[in-house]
């Protein structure tokens, strides 16, 4: 149902297995399964598969809650605050509390620097990898040629005259964009830690608010920082926006790479201490006033923005998952605080069962991911949401909710409109992302970077709210609580790469059901059990193949730039196998520049 | 469960939590506990120092009473 391409059936023998695994940029051991049509350049199926059992709600359980926090930030060793921060507002809920203001805006200032901090670095070390000249040149020759003679019609903002000059300036370790990119991201994170005491686990973020001493010192060490990163944003968006229009123009039909239906998740990001209060009841009015909006967006329609709905159409389902069905195990949460029924298969109620076997790839299981998937009760579909690499749905669900409305960042229904101030290099400057024909590889990889710039200017509104604040002598950011003997409380949050839950079930004091549900597990869902594809396959699967290359020197990179398009965290190396038994390793890491330059 | 062989439990799943007799961090009461932070969330110099504290309070009491980290 989610597909958006018909499934394609050459004739026998004539289909190549390719594979990929790992694949790059995961934790948890990625690898992509297809069989490529080389006679009509084309991928005709796609299996996404990940080798790695977590095993967090097992071993959560009997847990001290206050501990959920430090423990579960280790699931990720790159956005580990966002799950720190999602985790607190899961023990909020359950344990009553809410920070003070200024605790939460030091939390907000802190997210937004991962953000800032996380997207550079995917986006310009790794992601411009697949767009650099030295890859174009290899998989793409007669592209570059045209790059040469295309002039960028940014090169006012940015500086680089043609386009091939700005894919020179994303080569592995000699371009200057790679090496400032490095240098922004180590400032984001200096910022991260400013807030949050620590990166990638934060030491002073805590249910209840932060252990961070606000001054006045804080916050300036925070902004002079955020300014340098705003110099560089500037003409990031410009360069991106040149090389995401020129492909589209060099490559007719490039649209189709990765694209899929519009079926996109966000489940919110910062909370605004004006109207957050923590209480499940009252979740739907404060999720809504939000700074990034939470919503759930089918064929381009907002079908809802109530964290409520979001939280009760979660499913998890199996199918292809190395898991056996909990539907006789125990039912922790029977109705939520609002008395809503909740179903067998949502985290709350899930009892992680593993059954380890052998992966087959032909109709039976071969994943250790599950298949999260949202329940559309206007059509009694499970839709196999993705995130859109995070930054492609926060902005489209923000953008037609037309709720956001802060000085820096406004959504307009159709667009988010963001205002960076002028900084010690550049001047001011309005961008606006509009909201784009397709959700595809380009789309995602452009939405990344203009997410960097929502984020910069949010903070830089967190900051004038947390100034207030100090300014005014409110300097308390703790509240005390006690831990409830039996509590439910449920956080949504937006990790760097999409949506992120924790769901959590107190019992006698200790965590009886934990369930964390990050992003990758959306968007690098198997096949589940009504044959919904995860959204990887179905990306992938039926896409064109534009690389020049023939099927000996193939490298995927239309495959790649498309998995990779979802931002799937970090990387190791690819290894190739191009069927008839002969494999082709190729390390895919920084050191590409160095070894092929 | 699983049918994961695993051995023996070297540590019971709940070893790090609360030990009970012991205060705890997050209970009510303790920031009405703490020196220098007062009821309103403002705070005095006292929460920076124990050494005359009242020398170090703003100089003009409409200021915002900002004590050092």
């Amino acid at each position: 149902m989610a597909a958006t391409r018909e499934s394609i059936k050459p004739e026998a023998g004539k289909l190549v297995d390719m594979s990929w695994d790992p694949i790059t940029r995961i934790v948890g051991n990625l690898g992509i399964y297809t069989k490529i049509d080389f006679e009509n350049r084309q991928v005709a199926t796609c299996k996404s598969t990940s080798s790695m059992f977590r095993g967090y709600s097992v071993f959560m359980k009997g847990k001290d809650p206050r501990d959920a926090h430090f423990i579960t930030s280790r699931i990720c060793g790159i956005c580990g605050d966002n799950h720190a921060v999602c985790s607190c507002y899961a023990q909020q809920m359950a344990y009553g509390v809410k920070p003070p203001p200024l605790g939460e805006w030091i939390v907000n200032l802190g997210e937004a620097a991962e953000y800032i901090f996380d997207h550079i670095i995917f986006q310009d070390n790794l992601v411009f990898v697949d767009f650099c000249e030295q890859m174009v040149r290899a998989t793409n020759p007669k592209v570059l040629e045209k790059a040469e003679k295309t002039d960028a019609p940014g090169a006012n903002i940015h500086g680089y005259r043609t386009i091939a000059d700005i894919m020179r300036s994303y080569n592995p370790f000699t371009g200057e964009t790679y090496k400032e990119a490095l240098h922004m991201s180590r400032i984001g994170r200096e910022m991260i830690c400013l807030m949050e005491g620590r990166h990638v686990h934060p030491s002073t973020i805590y249910p209840g608010g932060v252990g961070t001493v606000a001054t006045p010192t804080l916050f300036t060490d925070y902004l002079s920082r955020l300014l340098r990163c705003l110099d560089f944003i500037k003409s990031a968006v410009a360069m991106n926006d040149d090389v995401f229009d020129f492909f589209y123009e060099a490559l007719p039909g490039y649209e189709e790479v990765g694209r899929r239906r519009i079926l996109l998740g966000c489940w919110g990001a910062w909370n605004n201490p004006d109207h957050v209060d923590y209480d499940y009841r009252n979740m739907d009015d404060w999720g809504n006033e939000m700074f990034v909006t939470p919503g759930v967006v089918v064929d381009g329609e907002l079908v809802t923005t109530n964290l409520v709905d979001i939280n009760l159409g979660i499913r998890i389902l199996l199918g292809s998952s190395y898991y056996e069905d909990w539907t006789n195990e125990e039912t922790f949460v029977e109705r939520d605080p609002l008395g809503n029924p909740v179903d067998k298969h949502h985290p709350w109620n899930q009892t992680t069962i593993p059954r380890p076997q052998k992966r087959d790839l032909d109709g039976g299981k071969y994943s250790w991911v599950m298949s999260p998937r949202w329940f559309d009760k206007r059509t009694g579909h499970h839709l196999a949401l993705d995130t859109g690499g995070g930054a492609l749905a926060r902005l489209w669900a923000t953008a037609l909710a037309n709720k956001v409305d802060t000085p820096y960042v406004k959504a307009t229904g159709h667009s988010v409109l963001i205002n960076l101030p002028q900084t010690p290099n550049t001047p001011e400057q309005t961008l606006e992302w509009k909201i784009p024909k397709w959700s595809n590889a380009i789309e995602r990889d452009r939405a990344r970077i203009y997410f960097v710039a929502y984020s910069a200017a949010m903070a830089m509104h967190f900051l004038d709210r947390a100034m207030t604040e100090l300014r005014s002598g409110r300097t308390k950011v703790f509240e005390d609580f006690d831990v409830p003997e039996e509590a439910i409380g449920c956080g949504f949050h937006e990790a760097v790469r999409g949506v992120l839950s924790h769901h959590l079930v107190i019992r006698e004091g200790k965590i009886a059901n934990y369930h964390p549900y990050p992003p990758t597990p959306w968007n690098g869902s198997p096949t589940d059990s009504f044959g919904t594809p995860g959204p990887y396959e179905d990306a992938v699967a039926g896409q064109p193949i534009f690389e020049e290359n023939s099927q000996e020197n193939f490298r995927g990179i239309d495959i790649m730039r498309a998995v990779r398009s979802f931002d799937p965290c970090l990387p190791c190396g690819v290894h190739m196998y191009l069927g008839k038994g002969r494999t082709l390793k190729q390390v895919h890491s920084p050191m590409f520049g160095e070894q092929h330059g | 469960m699983a049918i994961i062989s695993s051995g023996n439990a070297q540590t019971r799943p709940e070893t790090p939590t609360h030990v009970p007799g012991i205060d705890q961090g997050n209970a009510r009461g303790n920031y009405e506990k703490m020196p220098g932070h007062n009821p309103d969330g403002t705070s005095t110099a006292r929460r920076s120092t124990g050494i005359e504290p009242k020398s170090q309070e703003p100089i003009d009491p409409s200021m915002p009473n900002l004590s050092p980290a």
